[in-house]
């Protein structure tokens, strides 16, 4: 062990890498403070419109209490929905700061309601948040370069490295001295996040998969150093190598990337779905009333034997264009979310070729908080404003008031307790070919200085 | 030949012989190709998309049948924020916007479908366009080909030599200096042929693109003068290397984050779910414009009646619903654009926090440059809100006013009439017609972030010339 505490020394007294492993600690401690606070902030939103929303109910109720009408109450009163923040979601805040995390919807055509926006700052936005995930994927390889790009020649131009190779075997040398820096920088970043998934109380098995996503990176990237050093290139060409690698695979590919997926899964159908449900909405005004009702009772046969509309408006008529006008964009709302989903796909792919690409994407599965985190939520929504339908449709079609105490029994949305996201074993084994980069580092470590 | 050009030419030779400086360069220069190329492609193909949305909600508004005015207010319409040319060099926050409005009578929607929600994280890495090549990747090239501009004769003992033949050592700073800003030029030339080629076909207006170019060219002389600085500090090309790279790194990288996450916590902002409701419960105070006996338009009532001096709404020569509905909308919308300009106002006051620390981070200065100038800035976005905003309340108050005019009082209060109007009506209406940001108002706005980025060449060009004059002395 006497090796041990020697190099720890030597590192400790190198100004250069004790400043590059406080800073690291202090950046990811950082990231991991602001993650926290950042979920602590929509934790506290989630429980604010809570209550707002209910006093907002209870004004509507109170409003058309004496009318009974149960078709005022479904067009007027709002339902919350929300989408807690997970328990490792601070370490990847992904697309929660873009898209809406709580989000009011009623019984009208959901179509026009689920793709409302979320009030953010664009530029702030586009800068990006300082969460751990930026800590791990772009800075940390930075300071595996500031540790070892001169592993071999730093003390080669220093003149200690003949010494060095005499008195002792090259190859457990350099191993040892990267095993050793590896296991400082690890223990870094690895602390405040422990620290921070035992305080917001993440389970065992995130915490596992955060940290082996932690190992595997950081080998991906010693082992790349390693694989530079045994050039034997001087140091100032090791730096300019190693930088130009990072820059290649954290910059400037990861943008090529997303230039060919926008490309090739154009996504438009967004807005296509929206102009298509509005006209078919809109559409029921000019057509007999007595042809959307068929065509409601079609799909929906358990309300055929509602009695027929009368002379006057009729709110079951109203409640049932907006559903067919969902139900006739349906086509379009699974190509877009196909489409979507496409490019979610594409990206995990892509995470074979990117090391940066495939440990984001794993962070953010974790953390739910990416693109299928997204997708999950609208599927919620739209489970509890089919809730929503049903509870209004047994009065409006059967022509019941509605009272005080039935409209107290109004469904509540219950989120399903997001833990964390499950990640799939294929994003894992991605993964381990960080791994293969990193061992055959230290396979090549033997050759080092040895020319 | 002056000394300074001679050794600028020594060094140019040198330059050309680094591999690194010059697989770099080749490097950049395609990727800034391949940039320019997707960049002005997607600004085209987005823009075309756009334009056929627009036509094509144009069409639907204006081939509705004959309706009821009202009928029509609710069926609403879409404007498509088209993008601006400048976009093709720096596209600024626009992935990150929604640019589909829907506009309604009674409701103020927010623009809905920006790219930032339909994409998967990569969106997130960045985009590949000129203006990131030129902020991210250029100064980067910049320190590795020019960390050992000086460190290079100073370690092989050449300074000493050029000094005792009487050189100042001023004069060999500048040559030095004078060289990588070559090289910065050829960085530059292909952002900058793309640029001028957006001017020059008719797409862009000059006095942006000239604007733009000379932001850029500020900002690589910038970076040019901080690595001539560093290598004349610093003993060894390694240390000026690791500290350029540092620089970089907090200055690029770290910084605009840490200071976007900064002014995010600082001046929080609130959820449109709890904004929707607090304005609901005004626009409840206000009244219901769809009931013209509803007693919070009692006031208005009687102010009309005095108007036509008449002592009934059933009197009066015009629909009173349709007054009410005017009187409604214009209540309404006063309120749903005061909660608008709140969160304007917050989204400004964080991104004024954030210019502020453009004294720090140069690189925040040119950003807020480049978008504003490009016109893809909030302040672009804002005004588009502003005019699609006043186009839905023109077009809601004409429809109001269609009612009043062609609808009698008697007829639109009867349940059993369903008071359809010619659709020739609708088929009248105006289009939408974006006014971009004028130009002189984003050269105003971006003058702040100018006068950082002159006050940092200033700081850096005369720290240069001082410490340049005092090499001399270190060597000897």
């Amino acid at each position: 062990m006497s090796w041990l505490i020697h190099e720890l020394r030597l590192i400790l007294r190198s100004r250069l890498s004790l400043c590059a492993l406080l800073l690291l600690l202090a950046l990811a401690a950082a990231a991991v403070g602001i993650g926290l606070h950042e979920v602590a902030r929509q934790h506290q939103a989630i429980e604010r419109v809570g209550p707002l929303q209910e006093q907002d109910a209870a004004a509507v109720a109170a409003r058309y209490a004496d009318t009974g009408d149960p078709g005022s109450h479904a067009y007027y009163t709002f339902y919350g929905t929300w989408d807690a923040p997970s328990d490792a979601a601070f370490l990847a805040l992904g697309l929660r700061d873009v898209a809406p995390f709580v989000l009011r919807v009623r019984a009208l055509g959901l179509q026009s309601q689920l793709y409302e926006g979320e009030t953010f700052n664009p530029e702030l936005a586009l800068s990006g948040r300082f969460d751990f995930a930026f800590v791990l994927i772009y800075l940390a390889p930075l300071f595996v370069i500031a540790l070892l790009h001169d592993l071999v020649s730093g003390e080669r131009q220093s003149g200690r490295l003949r010494l060095l190779l005499s008195i002792a075997d090259g190859g457990s040398l350099w191993r040892r001295r990267v095993a050793l820096r590896y296991a400082l920088l690890f223990a870094c970043l690895a602390v405040p996040v422990v620290a921070g998934m035992l305080l917001s109380g993440a389970s065992m098995a995130a915490m596992g998969v955060v940290l082996a996503v932690v190992a595997s990176y950081l080998a991906f990237w010693c082992g790349l150093s390693l694989l530079v050093a045994a050039r034997n290139w001087p140091t100032v060409a090791n730096a300019t190598a190693l930088m130009g690698g990072w820059v290649l695979l954290t910059l400037v590919l990861p943008t090529l990337a997303n230039v060919a997926l926008t490309r090739a899964i154009p996504v438009h159908q967004g807005v296509d779905l929206m102009l298509a449900q509005r006209q078919a909405v809109h559409g029921a005004w000019e057509i007999p009333r007595e042809d959307t009702m068929r065509r409601f009772y079609d799909s929906h046969p358990e309300w055929r034997h509602s009695a027929p509309l009368p002379d006057g408006f009729h709110w079951k008529w109203y409640l049932a264009f907006h559903q067919l006008g969902d139900e006739s964009v349906a086509d379009e709302v699974s190509a877009y979310r196909a489409g979507l989903q496409a490019r979610q796909e594409w990206t995990a792919r892509l995470g074979w070729l990117l090391p940066g690409v495939s440990a984001q994407a794993l962070l953010h599965r974790v953390a739910d908080t990416d693109l299928r985190a997204q997708l999950d939520y609208q599927d919620r929504i739209a489970g509890f404003h089919r809730e929503i339908r049903q509870f209004y449709y047994p009065y409006l079609f059967e022509d019941r008031p509605i009272g005080a105490r039935d409209f107290a029994d109004r469904p509540v949305y219950e989120a399903s307790p997001g833990p964390s996201g499950s990640v799939g074993l294929h994003a894992l084994l991605a993964l381990g070919l960080c791994w293969g980069i990193g061992l055959w580092g230290v396979l090549c470590a033997g050759r080092l200085g040895l020319r | 030949m002056s000394p300074v050009r001679r050794i600028a030419r020594e060094e140019w030779r040198a330059l050309s012989r680094d591999r690194v400086a010059m697989l770099g360069l080749l490097l950049l220069t395609v990727l800034t190709l391949v940039a320019a190329l997707n960049a002005a492609e997607h600004r085209r193909t987005a823009d075309a998309e756009r334009g056929r949305y627009q036509s094509q909600a144009n069409d639907e508004f204006a081939n509705q049948p004959d309706r009821h005015p009202h009928r029509v207010a609710h069926f609403g319409h879409f404007v498509f924020r088209p993008l601006n040319p400048l976009a093709a060099f720096d596209p600024g926050i626009d992935a990150y916007t929604g640019h589909t409005l829907f506009l309604e009578a009674h409701r103020q929607n927010g623009a809905n479908f920006g790219d930032v929600r339909q994409s998967s994280l990569l969106l997130r890495f960045g985009q590949l366009t000129p203006a990131f090549i030129l902020q991210v990747l250029a100064p980067l090239l910049l320190v590795f080909v020019g960390h050992n501009c000086v460190t290079r004769e100073r370690e092989s003992g050449t300074l000493r030599v050029l000094l005792s033949q009487g050189l100042g050592s001023g004069q060999v700073v500048m040559g030095k200096l004078l060289a990588l800003l070559g090289f910065a030029g050829l960085v530059l030339l292909p952002a900058l042929l793309a640029l001028l080629w957006l001017a020059a076909s008719g797409q862009a207006a000059w006095a942006p693109v000239l604007v733009l170019a000379c932001a850029y060219a500020a900002w690589l002389l910038l970076w040019s003068l901080l690595v001539t600085l560093a290598s004349t500090v610093f003993r060894r090309g390694r240390d000026a290397l690791l500290g350029l790279l540092a620089t970089w790194t907090v200055l690029v990288i770290l910084l605009p984050r840490g200071v976007s996450d900064l002014a995010g916590s600082v001046v929080a902002m609130p959820t449109r779910f709890e904004n929707a409701i607090h304005v609901e419960r005004e626009y409840q105070a206000l009244g219901n414009a769809h009931r013209p006996d509803d007693p919070k338009f009692a006031e208005f009532r009687d102010r009309i009646l005095e108007q036509y001096g008449v002592t009934s709404i059933e009197e009066l020569p015009v629909n009173f619903k349709g007054l009410v509905g005017t009187e409604g909308e214009r209540r309404s919308s006063e309120l749903f654009n005061r909660y608008a300009a709140e969160v304007f106002d917050l989204q400004e006051r964080q991104n004024h926090l954030v210019d502020q620390y453009g004294w720090l981070s140069p690189t925040l200065a040119l950003r807020r440059l480049s978008m504003t100038v490009a016109g893809t800035d909030l302040a672009s976005f804002r005004h588009f809100l502003e005019q699609g905003e006043q186009y839905r309340y023109d077009l809601v108050q004409r429809l109001n006013r269609l009612q009043s005019g062609e609808i009698t009082y008697a007829d639109d209060t009867d349940p059993d009439k369903e008071n359809r109007i010619s659709h020739a009506h609708w088929q009248a209406f105006p289009d939408f017609h974006y006014q971009p940001f004028p130009v002189d108002q984003a050269l105003r706005r971006a003058a702040p972030a100018g006068a950082m980025l002159l006050a940092w060449l200033a700081a850096l060009a005369s720290l240069t010339w001082l410490l340049g004059g005092r090499l001399g002395r270190a060597v000897r």
